[in-house]
């Protein structure tokens, strides 16, 4: 019984740990299909938000009606 | 009751992509997720082609059909949506769709890659036609406006034909009647089993 | 400037020549299409594209260039999509629930002729012997509890939209597939690592040998009452050693391709994993089916060794005589192994 709990507890423990590599090596669509040609370093009003995954948090378009700019302002990068 | 359809006329594209552009506009699509893309075939040889791609809202929708959640559904117009928050987005759909055109917003692995975003024929999801719910998850309802999707709207040389099958079929029929020629409506056969007789 | 001059009276001749040269074909050229809209030269100038027929004969799919930075979507049309289609919804319901209800008859009926297959008594009965100890126990349970719920999770994307879904309706299904997706995919972890482990610890006592043949010659002791002999396992356990050992690898592998998808293979690759992982999956549930019953139901006293570890010296000396044998022997001043019945009990 001793030997099952264990094995119960290490399962989860282990399955945590891999939720947590997981999601920590997820990518958004936004960064892995970027090219260096698209600044996307800070997505922008255009676009339905930065965590965007067809879930929207309720509070994110109350604001504004098309979404809004999370974290500070890019920096307008022209050369 | 209209089978909507897209039709590509490869020979009038021109590969300016702004179908694609229209569509990301229109409903707020974020980088990295393409519900419409134009392939070139042949590219930079004799006879090349453009043909603008994206869901075919295929009769008998192999996303449909494999979905473990069955989310998708089909309108009266024949269109093929899908629920957002029925959704899993395991991937099924997007190895049985001939066409590549689920897209999920995250790629890193299976786990947690979000819901699946795909065309929706500009005519949204299953919350009530333009309600800010539907506009959010699918983008915005044009067609619940008397409006057909934008991309074939907007097409600068008509290539692109969106409307009744029958309809769009005729209008490509006789094109290629005027014309003489025609490389034929790309993924027809696939999609809906049929193609269109000159 | 002399050399402009000659350069300009050069291109004025060649300019006065050519429309003599060439003046019926340079007319035809300029307006090549004629009132009735059809080009007398039978020159088409884009007519000689490729098309959708021609391109399906040069390969199974048709790709092309593509401007945006995702590879997956140079796929134009890839009508395998639907063989896909053919196979997810069309076989893989039937095989599933063929080999899945196949094997639960069969069992009952094994069940049913055979009933439970008891162990006789002797003057063993009563004494334990150790037969897994705590690191086997702990493996065994952490992949076997990781089956249970990896089997379930994986029957509910082929038969929870047929069986569940309408029961519960539609959201409640989703909510409820989408933990089981993650329960899925994060417990796979715990699952593989159990199958290395148990590899690991049981790998030595699972090479076949000469023994395991006349086990199976003898029916295994499931057929007639007389049991042969048998190592600490016999050959029926080392069939379910190796299932587990080659069908956790196949899963593992093909499980991480899916886990990781595009990452080695194409699209087409992706849905040969997936009929992989699907096929190999429902038959794996079909062992261990059998596997679980004959560990409880099936046998009496056959559990205990996952159980508690220790079984019935009575039990092992039927079924594994030659592992007690050799296990008393090694141990003999074992305190966990009464090696020799004390004649006072």
């Amino acid at each position: 019984m001793k030997a099952f709990v264990a094995a119960v507890i290490a399962a989860i423990i282990l399955g945590i740990g891999a939720m947590l590599a997981l999601t920590s090596s997820q990518r958004f669509a936004y960064q892995a299909f970027a090219t260096s040609g698209a600044r996307v370093s800070e997505p922008g009003t255009n676009l339905v938000g930065p965590r965007w995954d067809g879930d929207p948090a309720p509070d994110e378009y109350d604001a504004e009606p098309h979404g809004k700019v999370r974290g500070a302002a890019s920096e307008p990068k022209r050369s | 009751m209209a089978r909507m359809k897209f039709l590509c006329d490869a020979d009038r594209c021109i590969e300016c992509n702004a179908c694609v552009t229209a569509c990301k506009n229109e409903h707020e699509v974020p980088w990295g997720i393409n519900r419409r893309r134009v392939v070139t075939l042949n590219d930079g040889k004799p006879g090349e082609r453009s043909v603008s791609m994206a869901c075919m809202h295929c009769t008998d929708a192999p996303c449909a059909a494999v979905c473990p959640v069955n989310c998708f559904y089909t309108t009266a117009d024949g269109v093929v949506l899908h629920s957002k928050d029925i959704c899993i987005g395991c991937g099924y759909c997007f190895y049985a769709c001939p066409f590549g055109a689920p897209q999920y917003p995250r790629v890193g692995n299976f786990g947690s890659r979000g819901k699946m975003d795909k065309c929706t024929y500009c005519s949204g999801g299953p919350e009530p036609d333009l309600s800010t719910a539907e506009y959010e998850k699918y983008g915005s309802n044009r067609l619940a406006e008397g409006k057909l999707p934008l991309c074939a709207e907007m097409c600068s040389t008509k290539a692109l034909l969106a409307g009744d099958g029958e309809m769009i079929a005729e209008i490509y029929k006789q094109r290629v009647l005027k014309r003489g020629y025609g490389s034929g409506a790309w993924g027809w056969k696939t999609a809906y089993r049929e193609t269109v007789a000159i | 400037m002399q050399r402009v001059a000659t350069l300009l009276g050069a291109l004025l001749v060649m300019a006065a020549l050519w429309p003599a040269s060439g003046l019926d074909m340079s007319a035809r050229a300029q307006s090549p299409i004629q009132a009735d809209g059809q080009n007398p030269m039978g020159a088409r100038p884009t007519a000689d594209s490729v098309n959708e027929e021609f391109l399906f004969k040069q390969s199974p799919k048709i790709t092309g260039r593509i401007s945006i930075p995702d590879g997956k979507a140079a796929n134009l049309i890839q009508p395998q999509g639907r063989q896909y289609q053919m196979f997810r919804e069309g076989w893989l319901p039937w095989i599933g629930a063929l080999v899945i209800l196949g094997m639960l008859a069969a069992l009952a009926a094994f069940f049913l002729y055979r009933g439970r297959i008891l162990t006789d008594h002797s003057q063993e009965s009563g004494k334990k012997i150790l037969r897994f100890n705590a690191f086997e126990r702990f493996t065994h349970w952490m992949t076997a509890v990781c089956f249970i719920i990896l089997s379930l999770s994986g029957l509910n994307y082929i038969f929870g939209k047929r069986l569940l879904m309408p029961l519960i309706g539609p959201d409640a299904f989703g909510a409820l597939a989408q933990w089981a997706k993650y329960s899925h995919v994060y417990l796979a972890w715990p699952f593989m690592l159990g199958v290395i482990f148990m590899v690991v610890v049981w790998v030595r006592d699972n090479i076949p040998n000469r023994i395991d043949w006349e086990w199976i010659k003898a029916g295994g002791g499931f057929i007639g009452s007389k049991h042969p002999h048998a190592g600490r396992f016999n050959a029926g356990q080392k069939g379910v050693f190796w299932m587990v050992a080659g069908f956790g690898a196949a899963m593992g592998a093909t499980g991480l391709m899916m886990l990781f998808p595009f990452a080695v293979f194409d699209v087409n690759g992706m849905q040969v994993m997936q009929v992989i992982h699907s096929l190999i999956g429902v038959v794996f549930i079909a062992g261990i089916l059998a596997h679980i019953y004959i560990g409880t139901l099936g046998m009496k006293g056959a559990y205990d060794a996952m159980g508690s570890g220790k079984v019935d010296l009575a039990w092992a000396r039927t079924h594994h005589d030659l592992w007690v044998e050799q296990e008393q022997a090694r141990t003999a001043s074992g305190p966990q192994v009464a090696s020799h019945p004390a004649p006072a009990e």
